[in-house]
């Protein structure tokens, strides 16, 4: 399954409506409809959650609490559009209070060594592609924790609510929209010296 | 020439979705505990009542796929069959369905054998006629979770059950 449906990327407004559809459904007593939002809603949870630094096993659990904390407390979103927002901050918190309760955070790009670049064979434009990629994660890499872990967030979440953003980095929230521009302008600096 | 923020964005989405993807069975793991966390009663545990290996020869010439091979097993409760069939979907894949007897809308879960069903990491709804099937089903030793989808507090609710492990 694609990581997100949406052509436009994680943070079009085609997987916001998709989500914003789903819960609608589901809350109208759609059951299956749960399904839907868990399937489009996961991805993007799992980079939320990574961004905070949780390793793998502890995110995912971290997402599935989400959803049993969502399933539990429906009744406290009451606008269907802010689910997606309702259910990012949520995983963020969870993972706060997971990362807060045992030590096992460890910086995302410790664990990405071993992570490995995807290895099937593949037709030329995608060999140029995976060089574009490895190109930009060598200049994501370069850049410090803190803006990796923001640009993964505003990368992958879908109308973030900066203040819950602000608590995860330990900034101002006044802060977010100037680090962020400043950050995807180091990372243009970073590719345009790789380049 | 510049990239525009969101197209630099969606390229640093698409790279973390490269390096480090969630797992691909996320949204299975946490339907899984959300089917759980519904329940608070047992799972009744079928039995095997039979086994049929048809892995005989293969059919040519004929409307029927070529590749035919099907093992079907039969596990009984108190109430309840459930039909299972695995067939060999060419190239080594295999391909699970089934049904209950007698229908009802189920939600159909596998997994690793010895799991529980909080671990299960694959999900399908099986439709009015009770029939699920599982496209790409996990290999090994597996067992085959079932829960009746019925309303909440229905007192004719058919209780949830599970299979021994059999083999795909």
């Amino acid at each position: 399954m694609a990581a997100h449906g949406a052509s436009g990327g994680p943070t079009s407004s085609a997987l916001y409506d998709a989500a914003t559809d789903a819960f609608r459904r589901w809350r109208a007593g759609d059951e299956p409809a749960l399904d839907d939002l868990v399937r489009i809603m996961s991805p993007v949870l799992w980079h939320v959650v990574r961004a905070t630094g949780l390793d793998r096993e502890a995110a995912e659990d971290v997402v599935q609490n989400t959803w049993l904390t969502l399933v539990r407390s429906a009744d406290s979103v009451r606008d269907a559009q802010a689910i997606t927002r309702w259910l990012c901050t949520s995983a963020r918190r969870e993972a706060w209070r997971v990362s807060k309760a045992s030590s096992r955070t460890r910086p995302v790009e410790d664990e990405m060594i071993d992570a490995r670049m995807p290895a099937q064979a593949s037709p030329e434009s995608e060999v140029v592609a995976q060089d574009e990629s490895a190109q930009l994660w060598q200049a994501l890499s370069r850049l410090p924790d803190r803006c990796q872990r923001l640009l993964r967030i505003v990368a992958w979440e879908p109308r973030p609510d900066y203040s819950s953003v602000a608590d995860t980095l330990s900034m101002p929230v006044g802060s977010i929209g100037p680090t962020r521009r400043r950050c995807l302008d180091k990372l243009r600096l970073e590719l345009a010296a790789l380049g | 020439m510049t990239v525009s923020d969101d197209d630099l964005l969606l390229a640093v989405a698409r790279v973390y979705q490269e390096l480090d993807p969630a797992p691909a069975d996320i949204a299975d793991g946490a339907l899984a505990r959300l089917a759980v966390e519904d329940l608070e009663v047992e799972f009744e545990l079928f039995t095997l009542v039979q086994s049929v290996d048809t892995r005989v020869g293969t059919r040519q010439g004929s409307e029927e796929p070529e590749t035919s091979a099907t093992v079907a097993l039969e596990f009984a409760g108190t109430a309840y069959r459930v039909l299972v069939r695995i067939s060999d979907a060419g190239d080594g894949a295999r391909r699970l369905d089934g049904w209950v007897v007698p229908a009802l809308p189920m939600r159909a879960f596998l997994g690793p054998q010895g799991d529980t069903l909080g671990h299960t990491r694959q999900s399908a709804y099986a439709d009015r006629e009770g029939r699920f099937e599982f496209p790409t089903p996990i290999r090994g030793e597996v067992r085959l979770w079932l829960l009746p989808q019925t309303s909440r507090g229905d007192s004719d609710a058919v209780p949830p059950f599970v299979t021994p492990p059999f083999l795909v």
